[in-house]
């Protein structure tokens, strides 16, 4: 693993989702891809299972600076679901578009409902908009096995490296 | 099983493997979560002010695309030239008509007073990075300590109040919209003659509670933010009612929703008013 590399991309990311990334949102405002966990999913399926669990939670920390209302429901959940689809990886391979579009939707909503759930033992509960959950996972899932490619080259991972 | 970690200190000729396993390193991150977790939100909120004050630069330029990208839509909402001359022209003719009747009470009562906000100073903060969202519904702006902000302070654009500083480091500060979540903030209702605390609702919108149906409300009241000393010398504009309807679960109180007056998504620039301002 490139780890410079990697925290340069993990720091663009995290400025990117702050506040650009409203520019490509669709039918909602808050309807934008997540770009976090794309990341999340990419260094889960890229990665050996040792240096997945240290991206998981280091994307996780990024994504609560960035846009958690407070510090620690992301280190938790992506940390969580990026270590557990580390896991799943070495027994099924998420090799093919699809698999990753379909890893990126539910990598999504399991954590957002988790790190829901976690901000709600801190401060008070609100109602999550079920639609614009589903739109956003939605949205990641489209385009996030195109942003793989860029990732790959930027990270000098070569194809069909899948760190099994 | 064990898949190792393998760190190589620089200074240490051999190359010593310190060996971990995948769960203790499982563990000891999981333990950090929790740690971020359970501590106090002053104390962790330094990370996200420090990313804001080291970024500040990009987040700007990524906010002002934005801002543009939406802003290039066709807006349809507009006055032309001569219905805003007309409407500034009205405003100043009610501003020296209640400046005429301040006066005349003023020797009537023999009492001196002075205009609310007369001795108030604003502080001009840019908007560094908004979150609008059903979770949460936040600015920060660049303006903090530095620049006499502190907790509680009222925060207003286009002539409205649109929430309060939340947490201030010292050259930043997160503004808590009242359409926040955890928003509470007292307020009256335009012409009814009563005081209720209003919660934010999240995407934009907030709701007053506990407003009997015997109240007369209809949509397009305007709501005020209530006075709070030493804070806000005055009730200022905060919203208007968007829709009113029966409460589902009680029959006997309304269900209202309040939108904000001013586009918060679209803003630039923001007011922090600062009720007695030191003079140096």
């Amino acid at each position: 693993m490139r780890w410079f590399r990697f925290a340069a991309l993990l720091v663009i990311a995290a400025i990117l989702q702050a506040e650009p990334v409203n520019v490509i949102a669709v039918i909602n405002p808050d309807i934008k891809p997540d770009l976090l966990v794309i990341l999340l999913v990419f260094f889960a399926v890229h990665s050996n299972p040792s240096e997945a669990i240290i991206t998981s939670f280091t994307i996780g920390f990024a994504a609560d600076i960035a846009v958690g209302p407070l510090m620690g429901p992301r280190i938790i959940s992506f940390g969580l679901f990026g270590t557990a689809l580390a896991n799943l990886h070495r027994v099924i391979a998420i090799r093919k578009m699809p698999y990753q579009s379909l890893a990126i939707f539910i990598i999504l909503i399991l954590t957002t409902i988790s790190a829901n759930v976690l901000t709600f033992l801190r401060i008070q509960p609100s109602t999550p908009d079920i639609y614009v959950l589903f739109g956003t996972a939605l949205y990641s899932a489209l385009i996030g096995p195109f942003l793989f490619l860029p990732c790959a080259w930027w990270m000098r991972i070569k194809k069909h490296h899948f760190g099994r | 099983m064990c898949d190792l970690l393998r760190v190589t200190p620089g200074t240490i000729m051999a190359r010593k493997r310190i060996r971990v396993s995948r769960r203790i390193l499982f563990t000891w991150f999981m333990l950090t979560g929790f740690i971020f977790l359970f501590t106090p939100q002053n104390l962790t909120n330094k990370f996200q002010f420090a990313f804001v004050h080291i970024f500040r630069w990009p987040l700007s330029v990524g906010r002002n695309i934005s801002l543009a990208a939406h802003t290039q839509q066709p807006r349809t909402d507009f006055v032309n030239r001569r219905q805003y001359n007309q409407l500034l022209n009205h405003l100043a003719n009610l501003e020296e008509e209640l400046r005429q009747k301040h006066q005349k009470l003023e020797k009537l009562s023999g009492l001196r007073n002075r205009f609310a906000l007369e001795g108030a100073g604003f502080v001009i903060a840019d908007v560094i990075t908004a979150t609008i969202d059903a979770q949460r519904c936040e600015l920060i702006i660049n303006r903090g300590k530095d620049d006499g902000l502190d907790k509680g302070q009222f925060v207003l654009a286009d002539n409205s109040i649109i929430g309060t500083i939340s947490d201030v480091d010292s050259r930043t500060a997160k503004v808590k919209l009242f359409t926040d979540p955890t928003s509470k903030i007292e307020i009256k209702i335009a012409e009814l003659n009563i005081e209720r605390i209003m919660q934010g609702n999240g995407n934009n919108s907030a709701k007053p509670k506990l407003i009997p149906t015997d109240k007369k409300v209809k949509i397009g009241d305007i709501v005020y933010a209530r006075k709070k000393p030493g804070f806000l010398d005055v009730p200022r504009v905060i919203g208007r009612v968007a829709q009113c309807k029966e409460d589902d679960q009680s029959p006997f109180l309304w269900d209202i929703t309040v939108r904000p007056v001013c586009d918060i998504d679209r803003l630039n620039d923001v007011a922090v008013v600062i009720m007695n301002p030191q003079k140096n």
